[in-house]
């Protein structure tokens, strides 16, 4: 009860701060709208970098080879690397080893099978590049094959009545059939089910809560040593309300800011940027849950590990600052290297920011469950350490 | 209602407590005097749970501190040395919040704050926000928040620091009404004439002990020369001095910085005479003279040599 007290105080008194509102909700939102903007041609086209495209063909014919040899030419930036099996491209693609995989299945040909195009979240650009020299290889040989038919039947029959070849006849019919399979609207490649892509306001909501939520980790520990610098923290001492209640209320408050400004933020972002948060508004709350939880037991850690406010104010900023570069908030992941998408895995914002943008493209429950599970060993490591702390400091 | 008995506290191998023992009877209004740095704080913290201690024992109603956290806080209302409020919120929160610390419920804390804001006379700014007071508001709720749940025992450690005359009396005024209405205060300060005014027992700290303790007249009987004569001379000789020490009615004499004598006597005008004919003889110049009664402050100078405010 005592604890609750706690909580609902420190909310009130972030809520009724307009320094605190202005950083940690309009600033998010300002931001998503700046980036999501700004990064639009970015997320969904433009330029494309070094590109690795990992390919399985389990038996190579005339067609892939060639195509892979397009795609290998110099100029075009693009790696081809070939897997071994279906499973090894699998593995590449979840491990990010590639930044596109493509599945040509048996003896692959444009006109009768299609190619399954695995996009990797936040490698959009490459993806699109790939399909589209798919479809435009695709074109052009079945162009090629068709006229070749044209021609060789053409001839054939000729021949076989031992009268002349018309070449008009023939130069008119080959026009005519490039002409259909060049206006035919036929996709040779179809992308792989369960993986969708998300707009680049999608990706900047996704990476500003995450970003802004952990904000509240320096702020919880920032008003602890704000109550320790006041006396108030002493003279909550002085009543008779025992360390554990004092710390589970500071936890609390912490939690409870980080949950209102985080409404807040789905709200705006939702009604005024239209941002689709995805199918599900279960698995946000669902992630955020544990999300947030992780971050109030950051805060604790804040103030554990410091003695002042302004010690707070600097540990808590550049930690943040560094969870949030390293964790995607700033530029996406997938534009990482390897080694640092590994390190972003030490960061809880990058779990949930991989979360956000999974449930906005229709991820199933069961890819939620190591998410959480990571942030919430997060959140019970921070507290166990912190309160170890906190209380050796406070009695 | 309080005993302290031989209790200690060192930090690291700093001892800051040496053995403090003292008394406070139910409905006294008790003071400790002392400078900045006597221990004063750190007692006070002890009794209120807020540090342990290292031998002897505290007892509040015969609960010993550090055993029954609950009961001996609750019995006690703190008024810290610094304003420990919340800034942003307003005086009404600020006492609500620190009601509802103390156990009281919704509606008992809205009932005590109206009567609470009544007593510190701050009813009209009771929607301001604590921020927007002067220094003199801010520690009359400072006082509030620690009444809210009608303490039997209130301690104030400085809680006149830095205001104006007018909060200071309403502050005092206010203090001497609790404990007329039978509060047991204990009252912290550096300000003899506070201490002097609001105290019917009175004990004094130094170097984390008690030098001495008592009613005012105990502690005035304890002075060695119940007047002060304080002169200004142009210079100090000792044969001047030695004289001095040896006159009828002198009982001491303290010289301090830039030639001032501290003349501690029995009886006033034929002493006074006689020092000014004695620096007469002894081509001694007497630039002022100033009689002094004796107070607590001249007590503290007498045991520590030194002032209470230094």
């Amino acid at each position: 009860m005592k604890s609750l007290l706690i909580a609902v105080k420190d909310a009130k008194i972030h809520l009724t701060d307009r320094k605190a509102i202005l950083m940690m909700i309009l600033m998010p939102i300002l931001l998503t709208v700046i980036l999501g903007s700004a990064l639009k041609g970015v997320m969904g086209g433009g330029n494309m970098p070094e590109t690795i495209v990992g390919v399985y063909s389990p038996e190579s014919n005339v067609m892939t080879d060639s195509l892979l040899q397009t795609m290998g030419e110099e100029g075009l930036a693009i790696t081809v690397k070939r897997a071994e099996s279906g499973k090894q491209l699998t593995d590449w693609v979840e491990d990010r080893e590639v930044h596109v995989g493509v599945h040509f299945p048996d003896g692959w040909h444009p006109d009768t099978d299609r190619a399954v195009i695995t996009p990797i979240s936040g490698q959009e650009t490459a993806a699109t590049v790939i399909q589209q020299m798919i479809e435009t290889f695709a074109q052009t040989s079945l162009a090629i094959t068709t006229s070749t038919t044209a021609i060789m039947t053409e001839a054939s029959v000729l021949s076989a009545n031992g009268g002349s070849i018309d070449m008009d006849a023939i130069q008119h019919e080959l026009a005519s059939s490039i002409e259909t399979v060049m206006n035919e609207q036929r996709s040779y490649i179809s992308e792989s089910p369960e993986e969708e892509t998300v707009s680049s306001m999608q990706y900047y909501a996704a990476a500003m809560a995450a970003m802004f939520l952990l904000f509240n980790a320096m702020a919880g520990g920032k008003s602890f040593q704000q109550e320790r610098r006041s006396e108030t923290l002493s003279r909550l001492m002085m009543t008779p309300t025992s360390v554990r209640s004092i710390l589970v209320g500071k936890f609390i408050g912490a939690f409870l800011f980080a949950w209102i400004q985080f409404l807040i933020f789905i709200g705006a972002t939702h009604f005024l940027l239209k941002v689709d948060w995805g199918p599900s508004i279960m698995q946000i709350l669902f992630i955020t849950f544990f999300y947030i939880f992780s971050v109030a037991g950051l805060a604790m850690v804040v103030a554990a590990f410091t003695t002042n406010e302004k010690m707070a104010d600097i540990v808590g900023s550049m930690g943040v600052q560094l969870l949030a570069l390293l964790g995607g908030s700033m530029l996406p992941l997938a534009l990482f290297p390897e080694i640092m998408r590994k390190i972003a895995m030490a960061t809880p914002n990058s779990w949930a920011l991989t979360s956000y943008t999974s449930i906005m493209t229709g991820a199933p429950w069961s890819t939620l469950w190591l998410p959480a599970g990571v942030l919430l060993g997060i959140g019970v490591a921070s507290i166990f350490i912190s309160s170890l702390r906190l209380r050796r400091r406070m009695t | 209602m309080l005993t302290v008995t031989d209790v200690k506290k060192s930090f690291q191998s700093n001892e800051v407590i040496k053995g403090v023992t003292l008394t406070v009877k139910k409905g006294e209004s008790f003071g400790l005097l002392g400078p900045n740095g006597a221990g004063k704080s750190t007692l006070i913290s002890m009794i209120c749970g807020l540090i342990p201690y290292e031998g002897g024992e505290i007892l509040i109603n015969g609960k010993l501190v550090g055993k029954h956290h609950k009961e001996t806080k609750q019995m006690i209302g703190v008024v810290p040395q610094d304003i420990a409020l919340y800034p942003t919120m307003s005086a009404l929160d600020n006492l609500l919040f620190w009601g509802k610390m103390y156990g009281l419920s919704g509606k008992a804390a809205k009932t005590r704050a109206k009567e609470v804001l009544e007593l510190v006379g701050l009813t009209g700014r009771a929607k301001e926000r604590i921020e927007t007071f002067s220094g003199g508001m801010k520690r009359r709720i400072n006082i509030g928040a620690a009444l809210m749940h009608e303490p039997q025992l209130l301690i104030m450690d400085e809680p006149t620091v830095g205001i104006d005359p007018q909060s200071r009396n309403h502050i005092l005024e206010t203090v001497k009404s609790l404990n007329e209405q039978g509060m047991t205060v204990i009252y912290t300060s550096h300000y003899m004439e506070e201490v002097e005014y609001l105290c019917r027992r009175i004990a004094i700290m130094d170097e984390g002990k008690l030098i001495a303790s008592g009613t005012k007249k105990d502690l005035a009987n304890r002075l060695a020369g119940g007047t002060v004569l304080k002169i200004a001379v142009d210079t100090v000789r000792p044969q001047f001095i030695e004289q001095l020490k040896a006159m009828d009615g002198v009982e001491k004499v303290i010289v301090l910085p830039e030639n001032e004598i501290d003349v501690h006597m029995e009886s006033k005008m034929e002493t006074v005479s006689d020092v000014i004919l004695l620096a007469s003889r002894s081509s001694v110049a007497i630039h002022n003279m100033q009689l002094q009664e004796a107070n607590l402050e001249t007590l503290f100078l007498q045991l520590t040599g030194r002032s209470l405010r230094e």
